[in-house]
This record gives structure tokens, C-alpha cells and sequence, in this order.
């Protein structure tokens, strides 16, 4: 009998005090979709939080909150204090860095954040052109919250492949391996819409430079696996023959979505060192501005070498660019590390070689089907 | 041969239930961070070293059973007696037990702190330590049948976490594996060897034997048993290392846990918490198994009923608990645990099996001159 009371005690202790731990009520608490970082002028750190905030009664309002401290744990402390609710950051979806702090270095971001457990490994990383302050204060006609806004943004774009991807994971990978460099995503206000301008090239924890929204997708095609996306390139007018042509047109727009790429790298020479990369890529014609006789195997080929001879063009651009810059964005040094036995690359190593590489590129690129009205 | 342990039939548990005994009591804390440790020594080649330990772990249970089988039905209490004699036996027991309490507070602490760092943040140690030692006693006090139950029901609730890893496949490169064998044997080995934490569990079969109903079919299971915790870490480390980089997974503490923080689903934002609270269902069988370990060591060094021992044993690992409380404390006690374990499951088992193959010549002889 006094068995069973003392029992009956404990349970009635347990039970009563289950999910007593730490209660995060939704009504009581802000929660954070989106964290932009700048850098002020006296070497503080500013930091602007989009803050959704769940009431019982009205629907759920989002709120621009921005602090400055030295440190971002100073600076959430002082978000806190301006608000009426707890802020939590559980559902973070997005990180932005303003210009200045990604060309000063981000290292220290991106060791804060791997190191929280509330931040999910999925969370997306981004370059924001100019201020994150600016581009999250602005007033927008269309768009009521600013943070989910930017998260769909960069997921619809990350999904279908027509960006390089950036989750928090990503980027510390990259960071902390001594032979890739970290790529991000720029975001850019333009008016009254928030759009992605391109991709920010980074040498370790520094911005070195930029790439183009249209040059993104070769830095994708070289650096990632990748399935789908849609690009466009010109071509010389004279190269295609039997084209029927504006006069006045200079160059013939294609437009090509791919269906499938593969990549082969192959290291050829150590010592220089010196790669061969070669790029198959199968896709759909969707649009040509000529009128060509699809019919004629001999167009075709025509079109698909030209088309060749653009993409490699191209490719090796962004390849010597990003070598004048000293980002090896395309992980030829992780490359290099799984291919030479005790190379013991490190970072530094690595980058000194980096600059001489030598890279040939080849690109296979067959045209599988152009529509269904020729 | 004196002490044989005599286990009336509606207490025994068949061979096959061992399956679940083995591979539940290795499957514990230890799989939540373990890769960085051995990573720091055998580097992209660590999975060679887990596929070692998986092999290592197979010789030696066939020697514990050879072993056990000299013996008939005894477990490694009533070897030591018999090969040492009572007083020096008896302190080989005591060092025993201690090395079970060891490895019931070392599960206990870590998961303590699993819980601290990625879910609640400001709970209290004490709070935890008593929940789980009050389902831990619950248990105990069912016998080894109810333990069993538990180590059953463990594996068969939590199977469906592995089948999760599949999902951070998509950010692997296969390339990070290259070049295989690219550090030395010795790297290797030293890997292999601080794997000892997570892979130890499997001793408890010295002293589970005499429960065994079907003794010709230990062999089977318990093979099986290590051969599922083989592929578990396997397939582990293999995703841990193409999907960190070098220094990340140096880096990374709980690397699993990290791992599984890309998991997302539509209705279950962050599916790490989920993991770390349902490992308790994993590391119960760990806690039940080590007591009831400790506890059949210690009815042989003094008489002692389980409701007292377990109540003492409680209140013991309980002020321990809350006595360590830093990340650098429980790292040093998981270190040191991983290096007496190393000697305590690797090589002991080997020592004994010599020695009682000795005894045993030596006994026939003087039964022959008789």
C-alpha cells in the first residue's frame, strides 16, 4: 500500500511537471525568418532581423527590427530589448551580408552560426549589392514579408538550378575545406522588386568578386552536380548557314534548356598543375532567332559546334577571371587533394599553385529535341 | 569448477533476443560524434578503420564464447573466481563492476549533455539525470526479461533513423574518399583504436551466457547483432565523410546530429530534435544492460538484494552526474574510458581465454593422475 503512494507521488510529480522545461508558446515569441549583417563605419556591426509575430487575434505581422554592437549575440540582445516578445531564431531561413562585411570577412559569421544548434544546416546564405539594412527597410509595394520573400526567392531559384546553392552547410564546407572557395548568391533592390544579380566570388572568407546573373550558370555547370536549367548564349551570324536573318541583327540569340549535364575532370599534369575538363550537356532548343531548317542534320551540327565553341569560350573566361582573383570556386584544389597521393594541400599551398593552373576545356553539346512544330 | 550459475528455466531468454542484447547496447552515445574522433588519425580512410573494429569485434566474441563454453554455463564473475581463486578473482570482479558503472555514467552524462546543448539549453542536469535513472530503475527492477523487452522494443522503434541518412546524401561527394589509403597503417589503426567508446557493449555477453536458453545458437545471433552494428557505422561514416569537409568534421562534435540538421520535412522543421529525444528509447537498453551488468558482478563480492544495490547505485551515479558538468570533463572521462575499454574488450578477452585453456589442461591432468 505505501508502495503504491509513493508511486502514485512520483507519477503525479512527473507528469505535472512535463513540458515545464522551456515553453516557447507561439503568442510569446518572434520569430526570426531572415538576419541581415552590415558593417558600420566605427567597425560595428549592424544587424537587421525580420521578425514574424504570431497574435491570437490578428493574423501575424512581420517587423524590421536593427540593433548595432560589436558582436551579433551583443547585437540580438539589443533587437530584444526593442521588441515586446522573445526573439528566437529556430526558423531562420536566410542570412544576407551586406557588401561591405563580405569583402571584410565573414569568417566569423559563418563560425557563429555552424556553431548554434538553433540554426538548421539548410538555411540559405546570401551577398546582398550595397546595405541589407536598406534592402530589408524599404517599403515594398507588393510584398509584405520581405523575409519569406527573399527565402522563396532563393529557393525557387536554388531548386530549378539557375543559381549556384548556398545553404549554411555549403558554405562551411567550402570554407573549411582547403581546396574549394565559397560562392554566394547576390540579392539587389531594383525598385520595387528584390531580384538575384548574380554571384559573389569569395578567396576564403573575403569577397574578390563578382560574376553575372548569366555567367552563373557556368560557374553551376563546371562547379556543381546539375540537372536542369535553362541558358542563353549568342552566335555569330555568319556561322550558321541557310539562316534566314534580320539584317540588322550582328548575332543569333539561342536559348537552350539542359536536360542533363555531366562532368569529367581529369588531372593531367601535377606539377603545373593541369586539368581537362569536359562538360557534356544534353538539352532542348527553345528558341532560336532565325529561321533555320531544323530538318537538315548538317544545321543541326553546325548549330551544336557552335554552340560548343561559345559555351567553352565563355567557361574559360569565368575560369581566368576567378583565377586573377584567386577564388577557386570550381573546388579544382579538392580535386587535386583526392587525386595526388600525400599531397597535403593546405590552403595556402593550394593557392599558390592555384594561380598557374592550367585548365582545357571541351564541351559536348547535343541538341535532343527543339519543340514540336518545326 | 565451483560458483556455476544455476538460472531456473522461466528466466532465461532464447539465443535469438541476444541479436537485439548486442547490437543495442553498442549502438549508444557513442554514434552521435564519433566520427571526428577517429577522423583526426585516419583522415578520409576512417571508414576503414570502423570496418576494422567491425572485424576485431567478431574475433573477439568468437573467443568470449569459446571462453564462456569452457566454462558451460558461468559468466566471466565465476571465471575469474575459478582461475584466480577467491580473494585476487574477487578484485578482478570489483574492477569489473567498476568498469560497468563507468560505462552506465559515461552513456548517462554524454546523453545528458546531447540533450543540454541541442534542445534545452537552461535544464537542469539533476533534472534529467533522476528522469532517466527513475525509468532506468522501473526497469532494472522488471529482471533481465524486461531488459531484454526494452533492448527489443529499442531497435525495432528507432530502425527507421537510419534510413534518414539518405537524405543528406544529396550534398555528398563521393570524391572525398580519395585517395584510399592514403594515410598510414598505424594512422588507421589509431583511428580504429579511439573507436573503442562506441563500439563497446558487446562484453556484456560474459555475463548474459548463463542466461542463454539454446546455447548451441549464441554463436549465430550474436554475430548477427555485431555484423548490424558494423553496416550502422559503416553507412555513418561513409555519409560523414563525403558530405563535411576536412576541417568541418574536425570541428563537428555531433557530427551525426549535424548531419541530420538538413533533414527537413514539410511538418517537422527541425528533425534533430526529434533524433536527440528519441535516443533515449536508444541508450535505455545501454543504461539497463551495464546496471544489471554491475549488478550480477557485485552479488558475487557481497550480498546485497537489488532493491538496495540499485537504490545505492542510483543515488552514487546520480551525485556524479551533477558533479561533472563541462564539455572538457566529460570529454576526459570519455577519453580514459575509451582507453581502459580498449584493453578491458580488445585485449582481456584474450588473456582469460589463454588462462582458462591453461586451467582447464592443467585440471584434466591432475583428474587423470587421480
Amino acid at each position: 500500500m505505501k508502495k503504491i503512494k509513493l508511486g502514485f507521488i512520483f507519477v503525479v510529480l512527473f507528469v505535472s511537471l512535463v513540458g515545464c522545461a522551456e515553453q516557447k508558446l507561439l503568442e510569446q515569441i518572434g520569430l526570426t525568418t531572415l538576419l541581415g549583417y552590415d558593417l558600420r563605419e566605427d567597425d560595428k556591426l549592424s544587424v537587421t532581423a525580420v521578425v514574424r509575430q504570431v497574435n491570437p487575434e490578428f493574423q501575424s505581422n512581420v517587423e524590421v527590427i536593427s540593433a548595432e554592437n560589436e558582436t551579433i549575440r551583443g547585437a540580438r540582445t539589443v533587437i530584444n530589448r526593442k521588441t515586446s516578445k522573445k526573439i528566437v531564431t529556430g526558423q531562420m531561413r536566410v542570412v544576407l551580408f551586406g557588401e561591405e562585411i563580405s569583402k571584410d570577412g565573414i569568417a566569423h559569421n559563418i563560425d557563429t552560426l555552424s556553431k548554434n544548434s538553433e540554426t538548421s544546416g539548410g538555411l540559405y546564405v546570401a551577398v546582398v549589392e550595397g546595405e541589407t539594412k536598406s534592402l530589408l527597410e524599404y517599403q515594398y509595394q507588393d510584398i509584405e514579408d520581405i523575409g519569406t520573400h527573399i527565402f522563396k526567392l532563393l529557393e525557387q531559384n536554388i531548386k530549378s538550378e539557375q543559381i549556384i546553392s548556398s545553404t549554411i552547410h555549403e558554405v562551411a564546407h567550402d570554407y573549411y575545406s582547403p581546396g574549394r572557395d565559397v560562392a554566394l548568391p547576390i540579392i539587389k533592390r531594383k525598385e520595387e522588386i528584390v531580384e538575384i544579380s548574380g554571384v559573389a566570388l569569395f578567396n576564403k572568407d573575403k569577397m574578390v568578386g563578382k560574376l553575372s546573373a548569366e555567367n552563373s550558370f557556368y560557374l553551376k555547370l563546371a562547379r556543381d552536380f546539375h540537372k536542369a536549367a535553362m541558358f542563353e548564349t549568342k552566335i555569330p551570324k555568319e556561322s550558321l548557314p541557310a539562316s534566314q536573318t534580320q539584317e540588322s541583327q550582328e548575332d543569333i540569340t539561342v536559348v537552350i534548356d539542359t536536360i542533363s549535364t555531366k562532368k569529367k575532370l581529369k588531372l593531367i599534369n601535377p606539377d603545373t598543375p593541369e586539368f581537362d575538363m569536359h562538360i557534356t550537356v544534353h538539352g532542348r532548343l527553345l528558341e532560336i532567332e532565325a529561321n533555320m531548317d531544323m530538318d537538315n542534320p548538317k544545321n543541326v551540327q553546325k548549330l551544336e559546334e557552335e554552340i560548343e565553341k561559345s559555351m567553352s569560350k565563355n567557361l574559360a573566361k569565368i575560369l581566368v577571371y576567378c583565377q586573377e582573383v584567386d577564388s577557386d570556386v570550381f573546388g579544382l584544389g579538392e580535386f587535386y587533394r583526392s587525386s595526388v597521393r600525400e599531397s597535403n594541400l593546405t590552403y595556402e599551398k593550394w593557392h599558390e599553385m592555384y594561380k598557374d593552373a592550367k585548365v582545357n576545356i571541351k564541351v559536348d553539346f547535343t541538341v535532343l529535341r527543339s519543340g514540336i512544330f518545326e | 569448477m565451483n560458483n556455476t550459475i544455476h538460472v531456473k528455466n522461466q528466466e532465461m531468454i532464447n539465443a535469438f533476443l541476444l541479436f537485439f542484447v548486442i547490437h543495442t547496447i553498442q549502438v549508444g552515445v557513442g554514434i552521435h560524434g564519433f566520427q571526428r574522433v577517429i577522423y583526426q588519425d585516419a583522415k578520409q580512410d576512417a571508414w576503414i578503420s570502423v570496418l576494422l573494429v567491425g572485424i576485431a569485434t567478431h574475433i573477439i566474441a568468437i573467443i568470449m564464447i569459446k571462453t564462456l563454453e569452457i566454462y558451460g554455463s558461468n559468466d566471466l564473475y565465476g571465471i575469474h573466481q575459478d582461475i584466480f581463486g577467491k580473494w585476487f578473482g574477487n578484485f578482478l570482479n570489483l574492477l569489473y563492476v567498476l568498469y560497468c558503472s563507468t560505462a552506465f555514467f559515461s552513456v548517462l552524462r554524454n546523453y545528458i549533455e546531447v540533450v543540454q546543448t541541442w534542445v534545452f539549453p537552461n535544464l537542469s542536469t539533476w533534472f534529467i539525470s533522476a528522469t532517466l535513472l527513475l525509468i532506468v530503475i522501473y526497469a532494472f527492477t522488471g529482471g533481465l526479461r524486461v531488459i531484454v523487452g526494452i533492448s527489443f522494443f529499442s531497435f525495432v522503434l528507432s530502425i527507421w533513423l537510419l534510413p534518414m541518412l539518405v537524405y543528406p546524401l544529396q550534398f555528398t561527394s563521393a570524391r572525398s574518399l580519395l585517395p584510399i589509403m592514403e594515410t598510414d597503417i598505424i594512422g588507421i589503426l589509431k583511428g580504429a583504436q579511439s573507436m573503442t567508446f562506441t563500439i563497446a557493449g558487446f562484453e556484456i555477453l560474459n555475463v548474459i551466457y548463463p542466461f542463454i536458453k539454446d546455447k548451441n545458437k549464441v554463436q549465430k545471433h550474436v554475430h548477427f547483432g555485431l555484423l548490424a552494428t558494423t553496416i550502422i557505422y559503416l553507412s555513418v561514416i561513409l555519409v560523414s565523410i563525403t558530405y563535411f569537409s576536412p576541417e568541418q568534421l574536425n570541428k563537428s562534435i555531433w557530427a551525426t546530429l549535424t548531419l541530420f540538421s538538413i533533414v527537413q520535412f514539410p511538418f517537422i522543421e527541425r528533425f534533430e530534435y526529434i533524433a536527440v529525444c528519441f535516443w533515449m528509447l536508444v541508450i535505455l537498453p545501454n543504461l539497463c544492460l551495464y546496471l544489471w551488468a554491475a549488478y550480477r558482478g557485485s552479488i558475487r563480492l557481497v550480498k546485497v538484494n537489488s532493491t538496495k544495490f540499485i537504490w545505492l547505485f542510483s543515488v552514487v551515479i546520480f551525485m556524479l552526474s551533477i558533479s561533472i558538468e563541462t564539455r572538457t570533463q566529460i570529454n576526459a572521462v570519455n577519453t580514459y574510458f575509451s582507453k581502459v575499454g580498449f584493453y578491458v574488450i580488445f585485449v582481456y578477452p584474450i588473456l582469460i581465454y589463454l588462462l582458462a585453456i591453461m586451467k582447464k589442461k592443467y585440471r584434466t591432468r591432475k583428474e587423470q593422475k587421480i
